[in-house]
């Protein structure tokens, strides 16, 4: 079993959305150097400065888009979400 | 096997896949104890030109409970990393590796050590080199100097190894995977009525002539046991971050997210023979700790089940045994609490009721003298092996085997005797089966097999 350490911080919600419309990305990982997916005008990202950014690849997992249950990692932090309009504004990048 | 590609889902992740573990009072510094974690199984020591490395991807630990909770009180960590000298080149290696530092060597890891207790998280060594794997005469022709320059004392009497080793672990995959076929017993076997076998012959060791990636560290006894309290509970994890994605532009895979473990090993066999293939994948994500799920598994165990079915007439006594449904109270102490006191004269390594699959060293027994060594450890009258911890050269096959064969079930009630072929069962091989010599100082293990010598 990982130390809790390894286990993880629980990034903020507001910093994971941030992150999360800065990749733009459902069910992928964009590393932050990498090019930007087509989809990812869709979703304009938040104004903040580059340090409050993690400097890894951002995943987001929808595990439900109907509940709008969303899972995202960077680093080796992992946050829950409950948000369906997040869900389906990912869904619709996809299509 | 221990734990070789023992579940479903960890037989596809190799790097991560935990194949055994040991812990013993160091027979040559008995003040310390050592630990030793292999993962990596089966490797055919030929196995180029990408030899095989543990993972930068993959955290790697040793956990030691030394309060009987099942829950680790301190953990080694081990994180590698891989530099590879000249990308345009093909090869591992570019002319014959005579040093750790030859820039020859193309291809190469070194790691770092964290312990983490309580809350705390320390880096206690970093930049350590591994040795590389053994190819062969032409490219690493001292091989003996490599590891041992890969031994690193790292300070407050602790010193680690991480590479490739010898596997020491040896078994009749072949035969025991074949239907529970013991060769020097497969003429008694029920042969499913195809009438196969009629002597019987010796065993054949699978493993020889394999190699394995192991992570050892010595460690002050004080540093590990509290006082009053000498038993101490070991196991391995490793781990990997949740979110894994193929990063198809780079060609390489991409990870974020915390860790989670994939893969744990305490004592050997637990995963790989007791729990159904229902349950291995989430064994392997959990604590010990956790284990009272699994009891059921160890008390009533299948292969208790199938030994009289395979083998007819041998096993009557264990028949009338699992007929009864009755618990075994062996196995759980053997496995899952310790075997408490006044049950084996002059022995403890009851650790309390908490069930948890740990291997459970009593850092108080000293080691076996030299040449006293008995394999078939605490049943074999030598309290210094398993399931006292675990010793490199142990037959953990055989004491297992025996064990399940209801031989320790006459410690627990003794109006029980066990069938004779419970004192007699093996898959017939010792530590000589294993070609490689064990060392007798750290880490004990073998050197492993080279690829020129071993090609097939």
């Amino acid at each position: 079993m990982p130390s809790k350490a390894d286990q993880g911080r629980r990034m903020s919600r507001r910093s994971l959305l941030q992150g999360a419309a800065t990749a733009g990305a459902a069910g992928l990982a964009v590393t932050a150097l990498g090019a930007a997916p087509a989809f990812a005008a869709t979703s304009k990202p938040a104004e903040h400065s580059a340090e409050q950014l993690p400097d890894g690849p951002i995943t987001v997992h929808v595990r439900d888009i109907k509940t709008g249950d969303i899972e995202i990692f960077a680093g080796t932090g992992e946050t829950r979400l409950r948000d369906k309009d997040l869900a389906a504004r990912i869904a619709r990048a996809i299509r | 096997m221990s734990s070789h590609r023992e579940a479903p889902e960890i037989s596809k992740d190799p790097v991560a896949d935990s194949t055994d573990v040991y812990a013993f009072v160091s027979p040559d510094q008995p003040n310390t104890v050592t630990l030793i974690a292999n993962y990596i199984p089966l490797q055919l020591p030929a196995g180029g030109p990408n030899f095989y490395e543990f993972g930068d991807d993959v955290l790697y630990e040793i956990h030691v409970d030394n309060n009987g909770d099942g829950e680790a009180d301190i953990s080694y960590q081990f994180r590698f990393t891989t530099q590879v000298l000249d990308e345009n080149v093909f090869l591992y290696n570019t002319g014959p590796i005579t040093s750790l530092s030859s820039a020859n060597w193309n291809r190469r890891q070194s790691y770092s050590v964290s312990v983490v207790s309580g809350n705390t998280q320390r880096t206690i060594a970093n930049g350590l080199t591994c040795p590389p794997c053994n190819i062969g005469p032409l490219s690493t022709p001292n091989y003996a100097n490599l590891a041992a320059e890969a031994v690193h004392p790292i300070g407050n009497g602790l010193t680690v190894f991480a590479g490739q080793r010898a596997e020491g672990f040896y078994v009749d995959l072949g035969a025991i995977f074949d239907l529970g076929n013991l060769r020097p017993f497969e003429q008694l076997h029920n042969h499913f009525g195809l009438h196969i076998f009629s002597p019987a012959t010796a065993g054949v060791n699978t493993t020889n002539h394999l190699n394995v990636h192991s992570i050892a560290i010595q460690v002050p006894m004080n540093d590990l046991v509290l006082n009053g309290h000498p038993t101490i509970g070991v196991w391995t994890t490793a781990s990997r971050q949740r979110a894994q994605v193929w990063d198809a532009d780079n060609g390489q895979e991409v990870n974020s997210g915390p860790y989670r473990q994939v893969s744990r090993l305490g004592n050997p066999l637990v995963n790989e023979v007791l729990n159904g293939l229902g349950q291995k994948d989430q064994w392997n994500t959990l604590p010990p700790s956790q284990d009272k799920l699994f009891a059921g598994n160890v008390t009533q165990p299948a292969l208790a089940s199938l030994l009289p079915t395979l083998y007819p007439g041998v096993f009557p006594n264990l028949a009338k045994l699992v007929a009864a449904k009755t618990a075994r109270a062996d196995l759980e102490a053997i496995l899952l609490t310790g075997i408490p006191a006044g049950i084996v004269d002059n022995f403890t390594n009851y650790t309390g009721p908490v069930l948890a699959d740990m291997l459970r060293l009593n850092t108080s027994i000293p080691p076996a003298p030299h040449g006293k060594t008995n394999t078939l450890g605490v049943v074999g009258g030598d309290l210094a092996g398993y399931p006292n911890g675990r010793r490199v050269t142990d037959d953990v096959v055989t004491i297992e085997l025996r064990a399940i064969a209801g031989l320790t079930y006459a410690l627990v009630d003794k109006n029980y005797t066990p069938d004779s072929a419970a004192s007699a069962v093996t898959d017939g091989l010792t530590p000589a089966s294993v070609s490689a010599r064990y060392l007798s100082e750290f880490p004990y293990l073998g050197m492993p097999y080279d690829g020129f010598g071993n090609p097939s």
